[in-house]
């Protein structure tokens, strides 16, 4: 019975002309599709040299959870679960479709050729392929049905094309929504057409009983022929549209490459080659010198051939510029659209701009464009008469490339919105990195002397004293003053805990009571702990992130050095960006440590026992992630173990965990002017967390959250009735920590000498009150 | 077009000054040191001109043992030349250093002397003027706006009187200008270019004898005695906050906020 009649011929129908004409216009579409992406190619073999590969395990792990996340879809599934299964749908649909293409290849063009005994198209595996390849042929098709929809009604802002950063009127971004349109529509056409081809087959033929095991042709043959649809017209029709499907299906491939399409190739491949340090730890400056000496990414010459992938990568599915903190408080900066500008660019310098692309009246994309804005002689260096920031005039001569990028495509402005929250990249379905871009052409703003005003001020601080706040370094030490016991002094003496306190938690006057409170908990629970008094310096994580490279090495080697003098265990520190960047990047820079966050410290603290409460907390409260607590360093279990431990109610807002919002205060932007915006993000989230109902506490566990919300609850009027709050404060009057009660009256500089005094003494006494081994 | 711009370094604020024993100066073993502010907006004048009239800026800083981070910046920021002066223990008094100065330019072609108006540690004020009348040079002082004339003969300066008043003169170059702003904020200098430069930069260096004398000795140096009529608030910040809310409160200012 499943003999060989049990199949259909491939050409069935068609001459020997027809054959070769088909042959023919098979490889013209094979060599459009070639010659697109070989230009791709040309185009990342002059991107700069990046190393992806790194350790060899490491980069077969990065393949192989590529691999996965590409085969179940997860990245798009991720907080878009309708977009995620029709996104699997279609893909799925597709590449079977694409398999069952090939299949047919071999059994129709190799087979014959080389082992005419194997031929295989027949039979059980004629039965297979025919319901497989119609189930998920219906499967991409219901797919694309749901993703029209989505688009035509769900209204999501990450859909919305529309720019922040330049006037509506000066840009045209219709080609997006038509290329959008086209990409679903030509995949549809080739899945309905192939369809009624299978089903006009079915009926020309009157119904072998074998093809009722190609359902959807079958039912569709059946409707036909109800209409009165007769064997031989069936039998014309297919040969139209036999020609009109392969015409449909060679032309989708030779489209490939100049559409977003092509992200079907470029983003399996990126996400393979995503770095799980992207944003954490930033590449250090290149050893070897650009030739005229400029530092970070200035021109798209710059870009390596990663970042380059990471543009080609885009789908322009919105979901960083839905994610992003600068969009949602009217900064002039979407990562979307950032990526999409340098897509645009380099393509255009490379002479493969594709239809569809974005139209500017304020800018031609392609040429260099006239430098930057600011300073006329930003440039300058030893012996050069700085012209202007500019790409070299010579450059642009030899090859494509050379626009200008940080202060020219990509403004100043855009660039200094960013709060390198990392929801961009974590929010990113296929694996792009725009923070280190950004980040990238932060530096060559700072290179170029571009710097945001209050940047430049709190820079100057940095250089000089170690801290932002302008004070002098030498009384970082000074919010010790007035504890019972002293802190002991870990140049001096061996601890089991470095705390690192970072600037906010020793300078800021709201955050000092918390860090007062941290070492207070600390001393209850026994930590063996010291500090490293005008030892420390800022630890640079957000210098670097504002892309003062040179200060960030500074501070670093600075303390480095400090740490180097102390002996230690591990270290801890209240402040996930001092966190991130003594756990990701000191060790390029000489320093590895073992580093914990506070709230890893005290759940662990809770857990053993050394820390127990004894009046519940027993309130609602919300907690807000910290970015870089939550997404950086992918803490969010231990805070809320302490909340649990402590009795309180928790009440999640929406965006919480890896999904957090930012505060607005990350990669330098809490030195930066936010006048400016539409409204804070801060505030908008101290509204998120009111719109729960019924909150008590706002808990935070970051220094600059603490002085963030605290400001941003009072701005939207809710100071009153909801109290901001660092984990410690409620960790305190759970263990019913006793207030302290001498007030330091006695003047800043009597109590500084007895400080000083304490520290050699009363150290000694610390010690002795035993290592806690939490 | 020569410019050269004459810089000096001064305490950082950010510290805490102390007196030292002698009570006739500060106590410098921990001070910090910061380039003058005033000459700062002198060096951003001399760049700006410099790139919109051509020519080069040449930076001078007396050798006291601690200028080497002065000039990387400098060059950082744009200066073409950076030039060491003398050597001195330390910082000297205006007449010393007006000397020095004049001494090194008399061998260094100038067109316009550039400095700051003064320095917040002597608020003295005499460097640009002592400099002009041992060159022989004009000299304007306490100057906001500075435009070189066409033919590079002339300059323009502006000065700000009391009542919003602007005065435009005219000078003959070579000049000296002591400086009261620049207009732009001084540009930044990248930390790793200055670093960079400490490592590779030539500073060039001109002898000159150290005397000459300021015909001022300090006799002595105090922290302004506490008046009266003024109360000290010290405390925590809620204490502090509490006493002038009460303050305030007591003489009827500002009653809804206090509340």
């Amino acid at each position: 019975m499943l003999d060989q009649t049990v199949s259909r011929e491939v050409f069935e129908g068609l001459s020997a002309t027809g054959e070769l004409l088909f042959y023919l216009a098979s490889a013209v579409a094979t060599l459009v599709f070639l010659v697109g992406t070989g230009l791709k190619f040309r185009k990342y073999a002059h991107g700069r040299r990046e190393d992806r590969i790194g350790d060899r395990a490491g980069f077969l792990r990065g393949l192989l959870r590529g691999s996965a996340e590409v085969a179940a879809n997860s990245t798009v599934r991720k907080r878009d679960t309708y977009a995620g299964v029709a996104h699997a749908a279609i893909m799925w649909g597709f590449i079977v479709l694409f398999i069952g293409t090939a299949i047919l290849t071999i059994d129709t063009d190799i087979i014959p050729f080389v082992a005419p005994d194997a031929h295989f198209f027949w039979g059980a595996f004629y039965i297979g392929y025919s319901v497989v390849l119609d189930v998920l042929g219906l499967a991409m098709l219901m797919g694309i049905g749901a993703m029209a929809w989505r688009r035509l009604r769900f209204h999501k802002p990450q859909l919305d094309y529309r720019r922040v950063d330049i006037s509506p009127a000066t840009t045209d971004r219709r080609g997006f929504v038509a290329g959008d349109w086209i990409f679903l529509g030509w995949l549809a056409l080739l899945g309905v057409s192939g369809f009624m081809l299978e089903a006009f087959r079915i009926v020309a033929h009157d119904f072998p009983w074998f093809e009722v095991w190609s359902p959807v042709g079958w039912v569709l043959g059946s409707l036909m022929a109800t209409v009165g649809l007769s064997a031989a017209t069936a039998e014309t029709a297919r040969m139209t549209l036999w020609w009109s499907h392969a015409a449909i299906a060679l032309a989708f491939v030779a489209w490939i490459p100049f559409s977003k399409a092509v992200h079907m190739l470029a983003d399996p491949v990126n996400l393979g080659l995503r770095s799980p340090l992207a944003g954490r730890r930033l590449p250090v400056l290149p050893s070897i010198a650009t030739a005229d000496g400029h530092i970070g990414l200035r021109d798209t010459f710059d870009l390596t051939w990663k970042q380059l992938v990471d543009a080609d990568a885009c789908t322009k599915c919105g979901r960083c510029h839905a994610a992003c903190p600068a969009v949602a408080s009217g900064a002039p900066l979407s990562p979307r659209d950032l990526v999409l500008d340098l897509r645009q660019q380099v393509d255009a310098e490379w002479a493969i701009l594709a239809p569809l692309h974005e139209r500017r009246s304020d800018r031609e994309y392609g040429l260099a464009a006239p430098g930057g804005n600011g300073h006329a002689g930003g440039n300058g260096h030893a012996g050069g008469n700085g012209t202007d920031g500019g790409s070299g005039p010579g450059v642009g001569a030899q090859a494509p490339g050379g626009g200008l990028l940080a202060g020219g495509l990509i403004s100043a402005a855009t660039l200094w919105s960013c709060t390198t929250c990392l929801a961009c990249v974590e929010a990113c379905p296929v694996g792009i990195e725009h923070v280190p871009t950004i980040v990238g052409m932060r530096r060559s703003l700072v290179d170029q002397g571009l710097v945001e005003p209050g940047l430049q001020a709190a820079f100057t601080s940095l250089a000089k004293q170690g801290n932002s706040f302008g004070q002098s370094g030498r009384t970082r030490g000074r919010w010790t003053e007035g504890l019972p016991t002293p802190i002991v002094d870990a140049r001096r003496q061996d601890v089991d805990w470095l705390w690192f306190v970072g600037d906010f938690a020793s300078f800021d006057a709201r955050v000092q009571e918390a860090t007062r409170l941290v070492a207070r908990v600390f001393q209850a629970a026994d930590v063996d702990f010291g500090i490293l008094y005008e030892g420390e310096r800022n630890a640079g994580n957000d210098i670097r992130r504002a892309g003062e490279e040179g200060l960030f090495e500074l501070l670093a080697e600075h303390n480095i050095g400090q740490l180097s003098k102390a002996r230690f265990r591990r270290i801890v520190t209240t402040d996930p960006h001092t966190l991130n960047t003594l756990r990701f990047e000191y060790p390029q820079l000489g320093g590895s440590y073992e580093v914990w966050h506070y709230s890893q410290l005290l759940a662990a603290l809770f857990d053993y026992g050394h820390l127990a409460t004894r009046r519940r907390v027993d309130r609602r409260v919300t907690y807000h992630d910290p970015c870089y607590l939550a997404r950086y360093a992918e803490v969010t279990r231990a805070p809320r173990e302490v909340l649990v431990a402590i009795g309180a109610r928790l009440v999640e807002m929406p965006r919480n965990g890896a999904n957090t919002f930012c505060c607005g205060a990350g990669g330098g932007r809490v030195w930066m002017d936010d006048s400016g915006l539409a409204e804070r993000p801060s505030e908008q989230r101290i509204r998120e967390a009111v719109a729960l109902g019924g909150i008590v506490d706002f808990v935070t566990a970051c220094p600059k959250d603490l002085t963030m919300y605290t400001a941003a609850a009072k701005a939207t009027g809710n100071g009153d009735s909801l109290v901001v709050a660092d984990l410690i404060e409620l960790v305190a009057a759970a263990i019913d920590l006793e207030p302290i009660t001498a007030e330091g009256g006695d003047g800043p500089t009597g109590a500084a000498g007895l400080a000083a005094a304490a520290h050699g003494e009363m150290a000694a006494l610390t010690a002795t009150t035993g290592r806690g081994d939490a | 077009m020569e410019f050269i711009v004459l810089l000096k370094q001064v305490p950082d604020l950010a510290e805490e000054l102390e007196i030292d024993a002698d009570g006739t100066d500060l106590a410098r073993d921990w001070l910090s040191y910061v380039t003058s502010e005033w000459d700062e907006y002198a060096l951003e004048e001399a760049l700006q001109l410099r790139d919109q009239a051509g020519g080069s800026v040449t930076c001078l800083a007396l050798d006291t043992g601690s200028v080497d981070e002065l000039l990387a910046t400098c060059l950082a920021r744009g200066a073409d030349r950076v030039v060491k002066v003398g050597s001195f223990e330390r910082q000297p008094a205006s007449h010393v250093a007006a000397a020095a100065f004049a001494a090194a330019l008399r061998d260094m072609p100038h067109h316009l002397v550039l400095t700051g108006v003064q320095a917040i540690d002597d608020l003295d004020g005499q460097v640009g003027p002592l400099v002009a009348t041992l060159l022989d040079l004009p000299h304007v002082s306490v100057v906001t706006h500075i435009a070189v004339g066409p033919d590079g003969r002339t300059a323009t300066v502006h000065q700000e009187y009391a009542g919003g008043v602007v005065a435009e003169l005219e000078v003959d170059l070579p000049a000296t200008l002591g400086v009261q702003t620049s207009r732009e904020t001084p540009r930044y200098a990248p930390v790793s270019r200055v670093r960079q430069l400490m490592k590779t930069m030539e500073v060039g260096s001109v002898e000159v004898s150290a005397d000459g004398g300021a015909g001022l000795v300090i006799e002595a140096m105090s922290v302004p005695e506490v008046s009266a009529t003024a109360e000290m608030i010290a405390g925590s910040p809620d204490a502090i906050a509490e006493r002038i809310a009460a303050i305030l409160a007591e003489r009827g200012i500002g009653k809804a906020a206090v509340r």
